[in-house]
């Protein structure tokens, strides 16, 4: 049995490992902890007749063979939900030879009352006092010493997440000897009395003390009921009776007066351990989140963080530096000419030489596309994402534009599929059916479709506009006035109320390296992994469209539209390339500029109108999928007869006015 | 898994997995709290934190 007093820790059990349980409330660090106590072998299974996830590992410490139970979130003894059930019985059947409890050293007097009754349960307990570095900063003093003189347990301060307090929680656990100087936390000599007289009545053996069972008895804890019934046979009758007695005496106030009373002796344990600032010290991180989501300085930390991290990062250097030193010196100056040899040495034929290195080749066209432009701009998009993405930056900017976004009818939970949009907006479509009503789905929809360019079209844009501020500023406020004028007005058409966005706000935090580079690398992966093959189908079709002259008489009949909105007719290539997918056309685009086939200003028509037209071929299936045939088929010519509408109208007020000349 | 978005820590299986919508299959876990789209950690990943760090062991593995 593993209670306190009633054994040592014996170094092993037959021959098994000893146990370790982690025990306490929800998000206080219990799996950090555990990863860092553990070893290679970590299993998580259900636990048997639940569907409530328990992780077990092992861990080698000071030579001792240690089982660590990762125990589910737990708020009481007294349990309520199925997981507190599970980890109660953890605790019950599988009699840890150590019970460590983790708890929050922000909340450390919120959540005493569970060390208390863990201590009262007779339970080897070992105190971790979690997030201490948070704590430090918030200008709590804890006093750890004192702590453990008032508990009479060992008690350890420590920042799991950055590896502090790790080695003494070790040695703590494999030295951990009987505390038979756990203090013995007293009652009113009311309840002293009741717990005296239902524990006097058990004669069973059980893990828990008899103190505490008795005040389980007395909350009406059913699962305790059931184990006391089993354990206590004849002599159970007497027990239930007197329970029952006490109870009924007690029927409106007990719970209340022993939650009243565990409050108090929490309270007299605090004193002199627990102190907080009289005027409460606010971190960098609580300043930079305050300043994050209030208009006044939200807005300009945005575009601060829009200016560095898009332009300067993605724009300049992804899908410039890196783009330039790719495809440029990379694919065209070196890969291209000699893969192009090696092809026409190997297939004579000149028509199956140019699938692969033709014009539209898979190899010239696809893979370079692919590798040389997509890929360095995604992977610097999706590590500034993740950056932003690491820090919680993410439900702030949901805050800030909540105000603007209800005017066109969507709330702050919108962010959501529009910050994905800027990775995929197929995907970020699919996102739109968790907003609340039906109205904000289609606006959302509607908007994604429209003003939203994906993270390579965005990329690629912001390369070839960043050496013309003018037009890059030209083509930021085309987007911005349709995303508000388009959200205005189709929130006035739909009909619908706007519904109430509260969120709880994680904190703010340093980005860690490991999570960053993680989940840059995994979205990376995903996403090349998705794009390659249809590059590579995207040029087969290219091509058959070639030798069947059919892409000529598409690009022919797309000729007075071009020339409509101040275009050379080669222009229509990207567009046929952004219906197979949007960053595929924005890639067609910056070859049709290097070529040097336009000026700035139909450079700039052709970014607005290539970023607001009809949405890539998966786009349009999902919105298809998710809104039906009606309202998919309507965004789609809406958008496409907007984009070549303001591409027209964008044009002709750059010819008179001459801006961008 | 701690959700990028709205900080809630999750068992990956709680997750929303597998609507359907991604060409090339579902690379993603869905937050059950906000939805937000949390990328699945590819195998290259996974085969390092094995090597390094972690192997976790689903049910119904064997050892």
């Amino acid at each position: 049995m593993a209670t306190c007093c009633s054994k040592q820790t014996e170094p092993t059990r037959n021959g098994n490992a000893r146990k370790v349980a982690l025990v306490g409330n929800p998000n206080v660090g219990k799996s950090v902890l555990f990863n860092a106590l553990t070893g290679a072998y970590v299993t998580v299974s259900n636990y048997p007749g639940t569907s409530v996830e328990v992780a077990r590992g092992s861990a080698t410490i000071n030579g001792e063979q240690w089982e660590v139970i990762d125990t589910p979130g737990m708020y009481s003894i007294h349990t309520i939900t199925e997981e507190e059930r599970v980890a109660r019985e953890i605790l019950l059947h599988e009699t840890p030879d150590v019970v460590v409890h983790v708890l929050d050293a922000r909340n450390l007097e919120r959540m005493l009352a569970m060390t208390i009754q863990l201590i009262e349960a007779g339970l080897p307990v070992i105190l971790v006092v979690n997030i201490m570095d948070e704590a430090e900063r918030m200008g709590l003093v804890i006093d750890l010493k004192l702590l453990q003189q008032k508990l009479g347990i060992p008690v350890i301060g420590a920042a799991t997440a950055r590896k502090r307090g790790i080695d003494e929680i070790r040695s703590a656990i494999v030295t951990y000897r009987c505390a038979c100087d756990q203090q013995r936390f007293e009652y009113s000599r009311l309840l002293e009395r009741d717990i005296n007289e239902v524990s006097c009545l058990m004669r069973g053996e059980y893990i828990l003390s008899r103190r505490a069972l008795a005040l389980l008895l007395l909350q009406q804890d059913e699962e305790i009921t059931e184990l006391v019934r089993s354990r206590e046979g004849d002599g159970h009758s007497l027990l239930a009776e007197k329970v029952r007695e006490i109870a009924f005496d007690r029927r409106e106030s007990f719970h209340l007066d022993l939650s009243l009373e565990r409050n108090e002796m929490v309270r007299r344990i605090a004193i002199g351990v627990f102190s907080a600032p009289e005027k409460r010290v606010v971190t960098m991180a609580e300043r930079l989140s305050r300043l994050a989501v209030q208009p006044l300085t939200g807005v300009p930390l945005l575009l601060i963080v829009l200016y560095f991290g898009l332009y300067q990062f993605v724009g300049s250097f992804g899908a410039g530096t890196l783009v330039d030193l790719l495809e440029t010196q990379g694919f065209k100056e070196h890969f291209n000419p000699w893969i192009t040899d090696v092809i026409k040495g190997i297939i004579p034929w000149e028509v199956i030489q140019e699938l692969f290195v033709g014009e539209y080749g898979v190899i010239t066209l696809g893979i370079r596309y692919a590798v040389g432009i997509i890929l360095p701009i995604v992977a610097t998009f999706f590590l500034f994402f993740s950056i932003l993405e690491d820090s919680g930056y993410f439900p702030r900017l949901a805050l800030l534009v909540d105000r603007l976004f209800k005017h066109i009818g969507l709330t702050g939970r919108a962010v959501i599929p529009m910050v994905l949009g800027f990775g995929c907006d197929t995907m970020a479509t699919m996102v739109t059916r968790t907003l609340e009503t039906t109205r904000e789905r289609v606006v959302a929809t509607l908007l994604l479709a429209l003003a939203i360019p994906c993270s390579a079209q965005l990329g690629v844009i912001l390369a070839l506009l960043s050496k013309f501020p003018g037009a890059l500023a030209v083509w930021g406020a085309c987007l911005l006035l349709l995303f508000i004028v388009v959200g205005f007005l189709a929130a006035k058409v739909l009909p619908g109320e706007t519904p109430m966005f509260y969120m709880e706000i994680p904190p703010m935090r340093l980005p860690q390296l490991s999570n960053v580079f993680t989940k840059t690398y995994t979205r990376m992966q995903w996403y090349f992994m998705e794009i390659l093959p249809l590059f590579i189908l995207a040029s087969v079709l290219l091509w058959l469209g070639k030798i069947t002259h059919f892409f000529e008489v598409v690009v022919e009949w797309m000729k007075p539209l071009m020339a409509a909105i101040g275009l050379p007719k080669e222009t229509a290539v990207a567009f046929i390339f952004g219906f197979f997918r949007r960053d595929y056309g924005a890639a067609g685009l910056y070859d049709l500029q290097e070529k040097g086939l336009m000026d700035v200003r139909q450079l700039t028509v052709a970014a607005v109108t290539l970023t607001i037209f009809i949405p890539c071929v998966a786009q349009f299936l999902i919105m298809k999928k998710e809104r039906g045939w009606k309202v998919a088929g309507t965004i789609g010519v809406f958008v496409s007869l907007l984009a070549f509408g303001s591409g027209y109208v964008l044009n002709k007020i750059l010819l008179v006015t001459g801006l961008l000349s | 898994m701690i959700c990028g978005f709205c900080g809630y820590e999750f068992e990956e299986e709680h997750g929303i997995k597998g609507c359907g919508g991604c060409s090339g299959g579902c690379h993603s876990i869905h937050c059950p709290r906000c939805n937000y789209k949390n990328p699945l950690e590819s195998g290259v990943v996974k085969k390092l934190k094995t090597i390094f760090g972690k192997n976790i062991k689903k049910k119904g593995d064997k050892r």
